[in-house]
């Protein structure tokens, strides 16, 4: 019989105290485990902006940060619109019917309209047009790629993109419709857009977003801008003709059209620095009355920094916490057996055990309860966090597994804790070094 | 045969006594042997010494002077871990209770005093010194679940685990009845002439005593107790 053998058994003789050690230390572990990944998950989430295929976003005057939520993240409240005409001077003159350049055009590179408000089934609808996935870049640096189909045609008014997650969780692929609801989930159901793709996963907002064209979205019923002196519940100009129709429908009249914002990838020129050119265009635009410019990088990294980074500093108090306490549990179970261990270890000291032995034994005992303890939490806490996964996925846009995450923190995390709970058990330990074996083979006191 | 296993010389063994500087002799032995193979009963008044010998010879505590020689080694002058090593090899202890750990069964519990000796654990060994003491169908038994008088006999079979050369008892029928009592003495010493192991016995009991070749009374070797403490 080993000295893990016996550090095993006097586990087993404890068992009810021992059961209560490790899964006091297995819930501290797992609620810490559990937190940081979710906080880890949390940061990718937003970090991720960092990998957009636009570094500026121009919208309605308000929240800069509120703009990039709902650009970048499809969350918080929708937004005001900004107009059609001002969304006209982000583009070249090729683009513009009156074959001049648009104001900001000599700044900007890429130029995509984004349109938001409506919803399929939970998920936010994006009205853009082919630029989106043609022309702007993904978290790698490199063009969308789709998983089956391709992108929708400028000219196929009733054509749309979906997201891996939407595609996924929905069930839906390339060639089946979907109908869009108005504003909220419970709104008018609007003409249905048949799916021409797919895309593939990219761990960003953009898995959560539906994306069809503008050109169907504008057509739909309270889409159009109302005209002057025109009350808000005119029919749109001409009359939309979905999918499956023959024939395409007349586009919406440009002084009805509005957009909720312009994603803007400003244009580098040789001897002037990205950056520059960027302060440049955000300095004019939000001079002027028509809208506002925001930088996402700069807003999420505000954002991080508001919130995350205090939190992460909470969490680290919450892990010492959980890990001292945890250390004071291994180390009160231990020493309220000292008793029963005193004699154990006097025993074992008359058949020959040395002190080095007792040592150890106490020492692996505390070893045993807290690396049980830390395993079966950390195991636990990626349950938990597997568990919520999908309710952190739709929220995040992040999808989370089982073995998702594994920070620094939470690998350091168990072998810290059984290094405390040896030096926790240090003093029963040195208590059972120090027993007095004559005495205690006279019998207890 | 004549060579003594046990051996003490000028033993002295005093105790400061608690809250004092005031010192208590113990044991002033001049001389004491005991033979190998040898069976000897220890009697002797209360407080007398006689545990305390038993602790000097098994190296648990130590003299404050003279030689202590175990089977040619003076363990009076081995440093702690090299006195547990010659206990764990050399000697077999049987105490009056509290002989073995709670949480380990019979089996264990003489697999335990294995694992502290030189040699390997030999669970067939371990269960045959459980079956010769008639406890052959309480291997797994916890020391809760045995008798009294089932205890002590795990503790005979276990002080004699290591192939020991001699077995201290401290009063082992102190705690069994009268009817029991007979039953682990003769359990004592058939097992150890078996296996030719010296025998020392501490007891009260003069019937006994009254079993063995050689019957010793403290009080006769050891200076110190020919003035009853206290
Ligand atoms: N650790 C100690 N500290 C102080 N005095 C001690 C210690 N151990 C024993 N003594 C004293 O030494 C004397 C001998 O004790 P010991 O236990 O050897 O007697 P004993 O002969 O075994 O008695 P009994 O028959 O009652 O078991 C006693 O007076 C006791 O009080
Ligand atoms: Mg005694």
């Amino acid at each position: 019989m080993s000295l893990l053998g016996i550090a095993w058994r006097t586990i087993r003789q404890r068992l009810f105290t021992s059961l209560l050690t490790s899964l006091s230390l297995a819930l501290g572990v797992a609620l810490v485990v559990a937190t940081l990944i979710t906080a880890g998950v949390v940061k990718r989430a937003f970090a991720s902006g960092g990998g957009l295929g636009y570094n500026m976003i121009v919208g309605a005057k308000g929240s800069p940060l509120q703009l990039v939520l709902n650009s970048v993240y499809l969350i918080s409240r929708p937004i005001e619109n900004i107009s059609w005409d001002f969304y006209r001077e982000f583009l070249p003159a090729a683009e513009r019917p009156d074959g001049m350049a648009g104001r900001y055009a000599a700044s900007v590179q890429t130029a995509v309209p984004i349109c938001m408000g409506d919803y399929f089934r939970g998920y936010r609808v994006i009205g853009t047009n082919a630029a989106y996935f043609d022309r702007m870049t993904t978290v790698d640096g490199g063009p969308f790629r789709f998983a089956a189909g391709v992108n929708f045609r400028d000219d196929d008014f009733f054509g749309g993109v979906l997201g891996h997650e939407v595609a996924r969780r929905l069930g839906l692929a390339v060639g089946d419709t979907f109908s869009p609801t108005h504003g909220a989930d419970d709104g008018a159901v609007h003409d249905p857009f048949r799916v021409t793709g797919i895309l593939a996963r990219t761990d960003t907002p953009v898995d959560r977003g539906v994306y069809v064209n503008m050109e169907g979205f504008f057509l739909q019923e309270g889409h159009a801008k109302p005209l002057d002196g025109e009350s808000a519940s005119t029919t749109p100009a001409a009359q939309a003709q979905p999918a499956g129709g023959g024939g395409r429908p007349a586009p919406l009249p440009d002084a009805q059209r509005e957009v909720t914002a312009v994603l803007v990838t400003t244009a580098s020129i040789p001897g002037l620095p990205a950056e520059l050119m960027a302060m440049g265009l955000k300095q004019a635009i939000n001079e002027g009355r028509d809208g506002q410019a925001a930088e996402p990088v700069r807003e999420i990294r505000q954002l991080l920094d508001l919130f995350v980074r205090p939190l992460e500093l909470l969490l680290l108090l919450v892990t010492a916490l959980v890990v001292i306490v945890s250390a004071i549990g291994i180390l009160v179970s231990m020493v309220g057996s000292s008793l029963e261990r005193s004699r154990d270890v006097a025993i074992m000291r008359a058949l020959g055990a040395r002190r080095s032995h007792v040592l150890a034994t106490v020492l692996i005992e505390a070893v045993l309860l807290a690396g049980a303890g830390g395993l079966a939490g950390w195991v636990l806490g990626h349950l938990l966090v597997a568990s919520i996964g999908p309710l952190i996925t739709t929220n995040a846009g992040v999808s989370v597994g089982v073995l998702s995450g594994a920070p620094l923190a939470e690998l350091l995390l168990v072998p810290a804790l059984v290094l405390l709970a040896v030096g926790a058990a240090l003093l029963p330990a040195i208590a059972a070094y120090r027993t007095d074996v004559a005495r205690w083979l006279q019998g207890p006191g | 045969m004549d060579r003594p296993v046990i051996e003490l010389v000028e033993v002295r063994k005093s105790f400061v006594m608690p809250g004092g500087e005031e010192r208590i002799d113990v044991l002033d032995i001049p001389e004491f042997r005991l033979d190998a193979g040898a069976h000897c009963a220890l009697e002797g008044h209360s407080g007398s010494g006689k545990s305390t010998l038993l602790n000097v010879i098994s190296g648990i505590q130590r003299a404050d002077s003279g030689r202590v020689v175990i089977c040619g080694t003076d363990i009076g002058s081995l440093p702690e871990p090299a006195r547990d090593r010659v206990r764990a090899d050399r000697l077999g202890l049987v105490f009056q209770q509290f002989n073995l750990l709670p949480g380990f069964t019979a089996l264990e519990n003489v697999l335990v005093a294995m694992a502290f000796g030189s040699g390997r654990a030999d669970r067939g060994r371990a269960t045959d010194l459980l079956s010769a003491v008639g406890l052959g169908h309480r291997l797994h038994h916890k020391p809760a679940e045995l008798s009294v008088g089932q205890q002590q006999r795990v503790a005979v079979a276990r002080a004699l685990a290591n192939r020991p050369r001699i077995v201290l008892a401290d009063e082992p029928t102190a705690s069994v009845d009268a009817a029991h009592q007979q039953q682990v003495i003769d359990l004592l010493r058939t097992t150890c002439t078996e296996h030719g192991v010296a025998l020392l016995v501490v007891t009260h009991a003069p019937e006994v005593a009254g079993q063995f070749p050689h019957r010793l009374r403290l009080e006769d070797f050891n200076r110190a107790a020919r003035t009853p403490a206290r």
